[in-house]
């Protein structure tokens, strides 16, 4: 998606469909009849009508839709290594720290505990498994003792239900994160829309 | 500047040729459409000094009979085109008769501008305000006359065979509208 921004790929996603001047000619062809439009006059038609239904599309289905409703989350008390368990055994690389009300208070990704272990230059999972084998030294033992909400980055970003999944792609993309909370009208946490949920739902499918 | 002549290139081919059937029942259409007015013409309105064909209608055959789906040819733009055009041209020439040339650049360009305004583009039309204006004395003897006949029941008797010969094949319809 190298030339975003150009009329109609605003939302971010190739839209141009490969339509030969062949290809609409001879569907002309195979209708019977005098058609006074060109092939060109087709093809522009085309495409701004899929861009259009593209746009209807990915704006009626919203996040409330596609998210998660059973999102494992955590406390801002909950210690680094229960985060870490929990994380593990549900496989997931991401949860939201939820405040007693259910309010969202922030989320705590990889990213998060990577940048726990204050490595100056480690950004990656593979940078830590690095430095360790370089230095050979435990590089837990600072985090042992902190909690939840001591590493969760916060404010969390998150969206309301009737988010639309182009405002979801448009927000997993800018702000680089890859799950995003959803909220009530109060704030607590409803759902989780993850980049595979957002993937899952192949909108593209249905309109060829 | 290059860009205002590049566009002069073209930028598409030109579309497909109908089918032989296609041809057929443009050309029974157009027959009958235009036997039609002209019968009525030449035997029926003999002697009353009254006229129902005009050349316009020709070219309202091409359209109404030979692209039946296009918008130009549907029964809004025929009726609408013709009326419109065939009101300015008669005002046209009435307001503007001693500057011909000038009468009939006004109606023309009259007769498209209201024609775009009302969804109504007809291009034969185009032809019916100019013949108000540069046709002959019977023609400008007719006055206003000339928007109802030949104008006005030219067009409506064109259109009913039209509804009637457009229908009968399984591969064409006709209208694809009315308004």
């Amino acid at each position: 998606m190298a030339q975003k921004k150009q009329p109609g790929q605003e939302i971010g996603f190739p839209i141009e469909l490969d339509l030969s001047d062949q290809d609409v000619y001879q569907a002309m062809k195979s209708l019977p009849g005098y058609l006074d439009i060109t092939p060109n006059d087709f093809k522009e038609i085309y495409r701004l009508a899929h861009c259009r239904a593209l746009d209807r599309i990915t704006h009626s289905v919203k996040a409330k839709d596609i998210m998660t409703t059973r999102v494992v989350s955590v406390n801002r008390d909950t210690s680094l290594a229960d985060v870490a368990d929990k994380m593990a055994r549900h496989g997931i690389s991401g949860v939201p720290v939820v405040e007693p009300d259910g309010q969202v208070a922030g989320v705590i990704s990889e990213k998060d505990f990577i940048a726990a272990m204050n490595m100056p230059g480690v950004k990656t999972c593979m940078g830590v498994i690095s430095e360790w084998l370089k230095r050979r030294t435990c590089l837990i033992d600072q985090m042992l003792s902190r909690t939840a909400g001591d590493i969760m980055t916060s404010p969390a970003i998150v969206v309301p239900g009737e988010t639309s999944l182009a405002e979801l792609v448009q927000i997993l993309a800018d702000k680089a994160i890859n799950r995003v909370p959803v909220v009530d009208a109060d704030g607590c946490l409803v759902g989780l829309v993850s980049r595979a949920d957002v993937m899952r739902f192949s909108f593209l499918r249905r309109v060829c | 500047m290059l860009s205002y002549f590049v566009k002069m290139k073209g930028i598409t081919q030109s579309p497909p040729a109908v089918g032989l059937s296609e041809v057929a029942w443009s050309w029974v259409g157009a027959f009958l459409g235009i036997a039609a007015v002209a019968y009525i013409n030449d035997f029926v309105l003999a002697g009353t000094g009254l006229i129902i064909v005009v050349g316009s209608f020709g070219s309202s055959a091409v359209l109404i009979y030979g692209a039946v789906k296009s918008p130009l040819a549907q029964p809004r733009n025929l009726i609408g085109g013709h009326l419109i055009s065939a009101l300015i041209g008669v005002a046209s020439y009435q307001m503007l008769a001693t500057h011909l040339w000038l009468a009939a650049a006004i109606g023309v360009a009259t007769s498209i501008a209201l024609m775009h305004m009302t969804k109504t583009l007809h291009p034969p039309a185009g032809a019916t305000a100019l013949i108000a204006i540069i046709g002959d004395k019977k023609i400008h003897d007719l006055g206003y006359m000339y928007v109802i006949m030949p104008i006005g029941a030219g067009v409506l008797v064109m259109l009913l065979i039209a509804l009637l010969v457009n229908n009968i094949p399984k591969t064409r319809r006709y209208p694809e509208y009315w308004f």
